[in-house]
């Protein structure tokens, strides 16, 4: 690297107090709710004095167990669904040459462009207009897909983009049938970033409030409850609430990083 | 293919070895998906806009009354105007703070990188209504500045509270992330020794920025700034719980038709006119897009 002069290196700190005020700015309400979970006022909570009550309370609300059991319907059947489509299509967009290439490409990323608001009106719209089917939990993940795909999209791109197709190749050379090279081959060496993407897809569905609102109606999610309470003015339940997704979130980000970090799974070849 | 038909001698296997067959085996499955359960429910919007609401039915006749109605009546149009500026004005402000920021990332981040990048990222999974209840905390009449400048017997910063202000601030805080990730990952491509052979070549670094940085990742850019400006410009959710009263944002009207009040046709018009927008933006930032001099060479792959 080239000799740093003084004013590079003055761009170089201040950039670096931008990105630490980003980071403060992005994490510092997240741990505030957090630390509001465990206290005992919740309007200017200092000197602290620590409770679990706002826990208790969580556990006590009738609708807490049936929506945490529909956000994770939501999220598994979302998930899964978005890996599988985003898994094929990533896998043959990158074996196969073809000249609708792009068009797939652009056609795979567009759920990105569309405002959640839109996906979940205009789904409501077809369900009840054109399909005459009433929203539920099936719909719904349906309806989260579409964006979900697209995420998952981009998370098996990222990865396979590394993935050396001649395995696969030198697998059937020595006599293995697509199903068998699939499992034995592709499989153990992508694994990986499939489960980056049933992850993250997972956890964009759980959290979904806009699309999932709109196709439900009355059946709750953790996150449609989260907002029926925040409209009747925040309830001290809310934290804990915030703070058992929050803390959940971070805990599979965790994981999935440290997984793809330390050599417990490793990407196909590598230069 | 007669070779290949020599490997494979069942039919099935013969189909196997299709290569355009394979292709379209892997890719269709997905794309079909996204047609029928995004495009198919979009174009349905704008078939409802044309229709009319009686006591939360839709009823089918055809009519112009609900773009009449949007397009005449002063109030829908000056939440459009509101909720355009608002998306400018976010989008701006993300831009301006994201590219230093992605910037250090991509140059200095070394191999720490990827987790620095990803931190910025994180917190857009926890989901908008936990977020918004996060920054409520923070800014709201409730929220820790006002309390920590009352109890120490100041004034509380008014503007924080229930303002267009508030709102664009949670706004920043839910979507500036994807502006860093966009410009980082076009970065992330970018061959740095180009800015050494502008210095070389006698550029000042402003000059070598604005020629060789900024329209060579003008695409992951221009990205970002999308990626920002379609989800503030739909935004229901933060103006209602930031913006307070006198906050409202188009989005929020929108939402409004699909709950209160059931009128369905309408607010499919205002979806129509909401997507009509977008597509406008986009479409304008892509035109924007020189691919030559953006250093795209379409094989990316």
């Amino acid at each position: 690297m080239a000799a740093v002069n003084p004013g590079e290196r003055l761009l170089i700190v201040g950039q670096s107090v931008m990105l630490l005020l980003l980071y403060i700015f992005l994490y510092f309400p997240i741990f505030y709710v957090v630390y509001l979970s465990f206290m005992e006022n919740n309007v200017w909570p200092f000197p602290p004095e620590f409770t679990l009550d706002h826990y208790a309370l969580l556990e006590s609300m009738s609708d807490f167990h049936e929506g945490l059991i529909n956000s994770t319907l939501i999220g598994l059947g979302t998930g899964a669904l978005s890996a599988l489509f985003a898994c094929l299509a990533v896998v043959g967009l990158l074996k196969y040459r073809s000249r609708f290439r792009a068009a797939l490409i652009v056609l795979y990323m567009s759920p990105l462009f569309v405002a959640h608001i839109l996906i979940g009106i205009s789904t409501l719209m077809f369900n009840r207009g054109v399909l005459d089917m009433p929203g539920n939990i099936p719909s719904t993940i349906l309806a989260n897909t579409t964006y979900g795909v697209a995420f998952a999209f981009l998370v098996i791109l990222a990865q396979l983009l590394r993935y050396d197709w001649r395995l696969d190749e030198a697998a059937m050379v020595f006599g293995a049938r697509p199903a068998r090279t699939f499992w034995e081959v592709t499989l153990p060496n992508t694994w990986p970033a499939l489960l980056g993407a049933f992850l993250v897809s997972f956890i964009l569905a759980f959290n979904n409030l806009d699309i999932s609102f709109y196709n439900l109606g009355a059946i709750p999610t953790l996150p449609t409850i989260a907002w029926g309470t925040l409209r009747h003015g925040v309830k001290p339940e809310l934290y804990a609430l915030a703070s058992i997704v929050n803390a959940l979130v971070f805990l599979i980000l965790i994981t999935l990083y440290f997984l793809l970090r330390t050599g417990l799974v490793k990407l196909g070849h590598r230069d | 293919m007669s070779q290949v038909e020599a490997v494979r001698t069942s039919p099935l296997g013969r189909l196997w070895m299709n290569r355009n067959l394979r292709f379209a085996c892997l890719t269709l499955p997905g794309a079909i998906f996204i047609l029928l359960f995004l495009v198919a429910p979009l174009m349905s919007i704008v078939v409802f806009s044309f229709w009319r609401t009686e006591s939360y039915n839709l009823i089918a006749e055809w009519n112009l009354d609900n773009y009449r109605v949007l397009l005449s009546d002063p109030t829908y149009l000056t939440f459009l105007w509101r909720s355009t500026v608002m998306a400018v004005a976010v989008s701006l402000i993300s831009l301006v703070y994201a590219y230093p920021v992605a910037y250090l990332i991509a140059k200095h981040g070394g191999r720490y990188r990827l987790i620095l990048v990803l931190l910025t990222a994180a917190p857009f999974l926890t989901g908008i209504i936990l977020r918004v209840t996060a920054i409520q905390h923070i800014l709201g009449p409730i929220g820790l500045i006002n309390m920590a400048l009352t109890t120490f017997g100041m004034e509380p910063v008014e503007v924080l509270m229930y303002s267009n202000v508030a709102s664009a601030i949670g706004l920043v805080y839910l979507w500036a992330p994807f502006m860093v990730l966009a410009i980082y990952l076009s970065l992330l491509n970018f061959n740095f020794e180009l800015l050494e052979v502008a210095k070389v070549c006698g550029a000042r670094p402003w000059r070598a920025f604005v020629e060789v940085t900024w329209p060579l990742n003008w695409m992951g850019t221009a990205i970002g700034i999308v990626l920002v400006f379609v989800p503030t410009l739909a935004s229901s959710v933060t103006p209602r719980f930031l913006g307070g009263v006198d906050g409202a944002l188009y989005g929020t009207i929108l939402a409004h038709q699909f709950g209160a009040t059931g009128t369905w046709a309408l607010g499919s018009a205002m979806g129509v006119i909401l997507f009509a927008l977008s597509l406008i933006v986009i479409l304008g930032i892509w035109r924007a897009v020189n691919l030559r001099r953006s250093g795209f060479t379409g094989e990316e792959a």
